[in-house]
């Protein structure tokens, strides 16, 4: 049984395209002065930063948790949006339901879920129309670290 | 690996302990304790702020001087681009050709020849990188030990070819030992260096292989050497051992970017540490997607942006892009050497660039994460001033440091007074 280390909680502003990103910048910092092996470390930053953007784009706000266990990362990202009709159809690269506005930023090309389910070891989403979304992603640290 | 090493060094009898190096380093790896200054060897990542900040001149780069250089036979210099643009409007790169001769070089190396090579094997590197993109470029030092200790989930970006300058080295050593019939350990290889960040990657390459190169000396300390040997010259003087400033020469470590050729689309040009890390930080996210490659230099201006240049920026670069537009094309001769060198020689990478441990000895995780949740809640007895007075130059870096077990809580005056009492002994006039 994984053992529970470190836990800590980031506030993500839902249409703040101004400070977006800010929250995965923080949870790398943390995790590369933890010494997170690099490549471990390189998919964890894109998980966080696509799951902190899909709050920005469609939630008024969310929480991203961190949690760190002597086996692996958790990753919850927990908003308050409109949520998934069809989580199946959201995973497929390149559906995408982002408004030109958002495009127009570099963003909603629909690689955000895709991404983060290539670049997690588990991705599990929850989702309940008109009440919000929680994504869990794991990423499993080497045995060696 | 062996002890860190940097390309500067703290002498302590000149050190005030006035901090100025400390509130200038950006990767917060300098202290002061005791009145005086030191490195966190492994945070330094060798950008040079705090050259330029210390008042009393106690941090110097550790370049060589001229004279150290007598134990070789043959000294040859391999010149910085830089270093042509640090003259008059009227004074040519074959004036500082020849005056790099006259103060005791026996040849100055055809260096654009390398340039044009490595332009080369970066352009085709780029096109048949598999990914990850934007590759890096690595020819600032500063940069590849930003990426070690800042970025390594980025390191498989850096380029994985030599600098030009270590290719220079490389085949100087081999013409003119074949030439003179010496050993190349009797040819003395050595850069004209706008920083001093170069050199350490003559001391201890990133790459973890050995230089080419014997040593740096900055433009500074020849500077006047070579200025008056010039202003002594009759005539335009002539190409020494034809130093043309052709090629891709004059591109090399200027603001304008060292590849006219690539698309600006993907390729981006960057200069200045903190621009450098806004740019990266984008990249970890993964939200730059179209850039291919990116030039990155530490210094605000490129190289010619130095802190061991002496020209200001704006004027060097004026005098670079006069240089620039006054270039005479390539001859056939040129074009010529850059074809044989490019189909026998191998520019790519000897060794590579591994994340650098920052966490001083190597720990368990649980520990780590211990010493992080001790720090959190050390900061909270700080007053979150930053004043410095204990010796670090934030309260979030003395919370870590005492969590490390590298400082005392009680160095901070809020929480003990007794500390100014401390301090007086060290500052009392």
């Amino acid at each position: 049984m994984a053992v529970e280390l470190l836990r800590e909680s980031f506030e993500i502003q839902g249409r703040n395209f101004d400070k977006a990103g800010e929250v995965s910048g923080e949870i790398k910092v943390i995790l590369r002065d933890l010494g997170i092996d690099a490549a471990n470390l390189r998919r964890l930053v894109v998980v966080a930063f696509e799951g902190e953007m899909n709050v920005v784009m469609y939630a008024n706000r969310g929480t991203l948790t961190l949690i760190l266990t002597d086996e692996d990362v958790n990753l919850e990202i927990l908003d308050e949006g409109p949520g998934i009709p069809d989580i199946e159809l959201a995973l497929q690269e390149g559906y995408s339901t982002a408004s030109d506005e958002m495009r127009e930023m570099g963003f909603g090309f629909g690689m955000g879920l895709p991404n983060m389910k290539k670049n997690s070891d588990e991705l599990r989403i929850e989702s309940e129309v008109g009440k919000g979304t929680s994504v869990f992603a794991k990423i499993k640290l080497n045995s060696n670290v | 690996m062996s002890e860190l090493k940097h390309g500067f060094k703290i002498d302590a009898e000149k050190c005030n302990g006035r901090m100025h190096c400390m509130r200038a380093c950006p990767a917060h790896a300098i202290r002061v304790k005791n009145g005086k200054a030191h490195v966190i060897s492994e945070l330094c990542i060798d950008c040079g702020s705090c050259l330029g900040a210390c008042p009393t001149g106690a941090i110097t780069a550790t370049t060589i001087k001229f004279a150290e250089l007598d134990r070789y036979k043959f000294k040859v210099a391999v010149a910085s681009p830089a270093l042509f643009s640090q003259f008059g409007m009227k004074d040519t790169p074959a004036q500082v050709g020849r005056a790099l001769l006259d103060v005791g070089f026996d040849a100055v190396w055809e260096y654009a020849v390398d340039i044009d090579l490595i332009n080369r094997a970066i352009m085709d590197c780029v096109k048949s990188w598999p990914g990850p993109f934007p590759l890096i470029s690595n020819s600032c030092p500063v940069i590849v030990r930003l990426v070690q200790v800042a970025y390594p989930s980025m390191l498989e970006h850096l380029i994985p070819v030599e600098a030009p300058r270590e290719i220079a080295g490389r085949e100087l050593k081999r013409r003119y030992s074949q030439q003179l019939s010496l050993k190349p350990e009797e040819i003395a290889a050595i850069y004209i260096t706008p920083c001093q960040a170069k050199t350490i990657s003559i001391l201890q390459p990133a790459e973890e292989s050995k230089s080419y190169l014997d040593g740096a000396v900055a433009i500074k300390e020849i500077y006047n050497e070579l200025l008056s040997k010039m202003r002594k010259m009759t005539g335009l003087g002539d190409t020494p051992e034809g130093l043309p400033s052709s090629g891709e020469l004059l591109h090399w470590g200027a603001p304008e970017g060292e590849f006219p050729k690539l698309s600006r689309e993907h390729y981006l040009p960057l200069t200045g540490l903190m621009d450098v890390i806004k740019v990266l930080d984008d990249i970890e996210k993964g939200k730059i997607r179209n850039i291919e490659f990116l030039e990155c230099h530490a210094c605000q201006g490129g190289c010619i942006g130095g802190n061991l240049t002496v020209e200001n920026l704006y004027n060097a670069r004026s005098k670079n892009l006069h240089l620039l537009a006054n270039m005479p094309k390539p001859g056939p001769e040129f074009e010529k050497e850059v074809e044989r060198r490019y189909a026998g020689e191998d520019f790519s990478l000897r060794g590579s660039v591994k994340p650098r441990r920052t966490e001083g000895e190597v720990i368990d995780l649980r520990e780590r994460v211990g010493r992080r949740k001790r720090a959190d809640e050390l900061l909270k007895a700080l007053p979150l001033l930053n004043c410095g007075l204990c010796g670090a130059p934030t309260c979030k870096n003395h919370a870590e440091d005492v969590a490390a077990g590298r400082a005392d809580l009680g160095d901070c005056v809020f929480l003990s007074l007794h500390r100014i009492d401390v301090l007086r002994t060290f500052y009392k006039k």
